[in-house]
């Protein structure tokens, strides 16, 4: 073995490979991926996260659903004998916006964020932190592919991740809306669309967290920008329809969590941004990110 | 081959690298010497792009870095050997380097054979001792089987077996026509290893020229001469182009004069001699006579000084670094024997 070690190191050097190409980085940063314990690790927080949280949610519109529903029947038995089944829908449109039924699968999604927009963060700012990003763009000295190929391995790995749990969540909520007299179905407005566009949206706040990695270079600095871009920022904006005046009423709507959240719903709401708008300016914030990231990392010395 | 034409950076003011031109060749290990801070690293790290330069230009093997197509088989670079995820396997550092290039898994295998890392290779390298990162980078340095080879401080905490196959590996590589750009604190492992010199002191060139010239250089063979009558040996042989030095108890530095010389006029003159040692011109005396005034940052001088007076006085600055010496029982590596030796003895 030994002998034919270097003795096969000495002939050409291309030999047995391919040199260079996209889809070596591109497998190269999904090993990466994979091989680090703390990855896996948040992955599967993020999974049982984002379900854990959709069924406390499914629990929680079906009680109170049927409180809405038993109050009716108190108040008034007169509406009949389809009246069960009116009363559902008409305690559902009771219900305030983000009670929507067709939102359970993506009830969990702010916890998705939370932990899978981190690690979007840590996949490249811990390369800066430990010095692995030499070697990275040693081996990629273009440095895009490599940012690319991040980029992909993430949006994939958020968006099937968000797929799948928010489909279990959707199976597991059928049951325990069904106790409450609710009926879950795919054929029910909104689900469909909306456990496809939620994976959609945290695959965005994904290429966000890896914009923000790339940019700070510092995992805790990253972790910290994102977390007050889609936790603080849409609170502190909402405090802003206070003051007087058209204008701070609406500025909540165009805050990243804000806008790509309206991505996952359906229908017109007045006096608030439609569904593909909010997917506008969601994209929009991405590209706020992403493109000085780009740039940065292109120019700036490792 | 490296090519640097007025290679040139700057951070803000201060010039790291104040305009460099010169050339690596193929088939010889170049040794790239200077004190700390001279630029050594911010040249290499240019060679490859992680630095864009200030000025002027860097080509490897006929093209920037960046152009070829198949970066990690043009040049291998252990640049940093901290440059790894500390929470990966060895393995899978390697392992995600090569999937870049398509370079297939028993080559993977194959270097980390090679550099005895066999035994810890699963282990996480965050663990790793300085010297076995330092065989990591290395492995990681050999993993495209590169055509020039760039290694900054290679033999930094390695053991003595590493340090010796390092030397081994680099002279043999050079002998297939490689190229080698190397660079090292350590002068007696540089004299040993390197054909050609580069030496550079506050971001410039202060030489360039093969080992054995700069040894020659500018330096006078000496001869050690001990004997219990200094004084009446030293005004013996004092004379015109002669200097003669009393250093320690019984001693004398004499030069002008070779051994034969001294022992004649020893003879002659009845003086008894205990000890008469030829002393060659160092490539550290030399070194510090190259840079002793290009060296930015000082040391201060214990109170008596170097002990031997051999080097000159400002003994200074550019102590090789620290870590020269591996901590005991950490380095243990099975490094003796690897793929390198066999080979060359086929």
């Amino acid at each position: 073995m030994g002998t034919s070690t270097t003795a096969k190191s000495a002939v050409p050097s291309t030999a047995g490979s391919a040199g260079l190409t996209f889809g070596g980085v591109l497998k190269s940063e999904w090993i990466k991926f994979r091989s680090l314990l703390s990855t896996k690790l948040l992955v599967l927080c993020a999974f049982v996260a984002v379900i854990g949280v959709g069924t406390l949610a499914a629990w929680l519109r079906g009680t109170v659903i049927q409180q809405l529903m038993s109050g009716a029947a108190d108040r008034g038995p007169a509406q009949g004998a389809g009246g069960a089944k009116l009363t559902e829908a008409m305690a559902e449109q009771s219900l305030p916006p983000a009670f929507e039924i067709y939102g359970v699968p993506n009830a969990g999604l702010q916890i998705g964020i939370l932990i899978l927009g981190s690690l979007a963060v840590l996949f490249i700012s811990s390369e800066f932190a430990t010095g692995m990003i030499r070697s990275t763009m040693t081996a990629v000295p273009r440095r895009l592919p490599a940012f690319a190929a991040k980029a992909i391995v993430l949006v994939v790995v958020a968006y099937a991740l968000t797929l799948v749990a928010a489909f279990v969540t959707f199976l597991i909520s059928i049951p325990i809306l069904h106790a409450y007299g609710v009926s879950m179905s795919l054929q029910r407005d909104g689900v469909v669309q909306g456990i496809f566009m939620g994976g959609l949206y945290v695959a965005g706040v994904a290429l966000i967290g890896l914009s923000l990695g790339a940019l700070l270079r510092n995992s805790a600095g990253g972790i910290m920008v994102l977390v007050a871009l889609f936790f603080v920022l849409p609170f502190a904006t909402s405090l802003l329809g206070l003051v007087p005046g058209e204008f701070w009423m609406h500025v909540n709507e165009y805050v990243p969590s804000v806008a790509g959240g309206r991505m996952l719903e359906i229908g017109h709401r007045d006096a608030f941004i439609d569904p593909g708008d909010g997917g506008l300016i969601f994209l929009a914030w991405i590209l706020v990110f992403l493109i000085p990231a780009v740039v940065t990392l292109k120019k700036r010395d490792l | 081959m490296i090519e640097a034409t007025n290679l040139a950076k700057h951070y803000g003011e201060k010039p790291a690298v104040a305009g460099v031109t010169f050339t690596v060749r193929p088939g010889q290990v170049t040794g790239f010497l200077g004190p700390n801070g001279a630029g050594k690293s911010t040249t290499m790290r240019m060679i490859v792009g992680l630095d864009r330069p200030s000025a002027g230009s860097v080509i490897v093997n006929g093209r920037p870095y960046a152009e070829h197509h198949d970066p990690l088989h043009q040049v291998g670079a252990l640049l940093d050997a901290k440059a790894v995820h500390t929470s990966r396997s060895a393995y899978n550092h390697l392992l995600a380097m090569a999937a870049t290039h398509n370079i297939p898994d028993h080559r993977v295998n194959e270097v980390i054979e090679m550099t005895g890392l066999a035994e810890v290779a699963k282990k996480k390298a965050g663990g790793f001792s300085l010297g076995m990162g330092q065989r990591l980078g290395i492995a990681a340095a050999l993993l495209g089987d590169p055509q020039t080879l760039i290694l900054d401080e290679p033999v930094n905490g390695l053991d003595p077996e590493g340090v010796l196959w390092v030397r081994n590996l680099v002279r043999y590589l050079a002998g297939q026509g490689k190229t080698i750009f190397l660079s090292s604190h350590l002068m007696s492992e540089m004299a040993q290893t390197a054909d050609h010199l580069i030496v550079i002191g506050r971001g410039r060139i202060i030489a360039d020229a093969p080992i054995k010239d700069i040894i020659a250089g500018n330096q006078q063979a000496r001869t050690r001469v001990r004997t219990q009558q200094v004084s009446e040996l030293a005004a013996l042989l004092a004379g015109n182009g002669v200097s003669v030095n009393s250093g320690e108890n019984e001693t004398l530095e004499v030069s002008g004069l070779d051994a034969r010389q001294i022992a004649r006029i020893a003879l002659d003159n009845r003086v008894l001699i205990y000890e008469l040692t030829p002393l060659n011109a160092s490539l550290e005396e030399a070194y510090f006579d190259l840079t002793k005034d290009e060296v930015e940052y000082h040391s201060h001088p214990l109170d008596s000084g170097p002990g031997s007076g051999s080097g000159p006085g400002n003994f200074a600055a550019a102590v090789p670094a620290p870590g020269g010496f591996p901590p005991a029982g950490t380095n243990a590596g099975p490094m003796t024997g690897s793929g390198f030796d066999r080979a060359e003895g086929k």
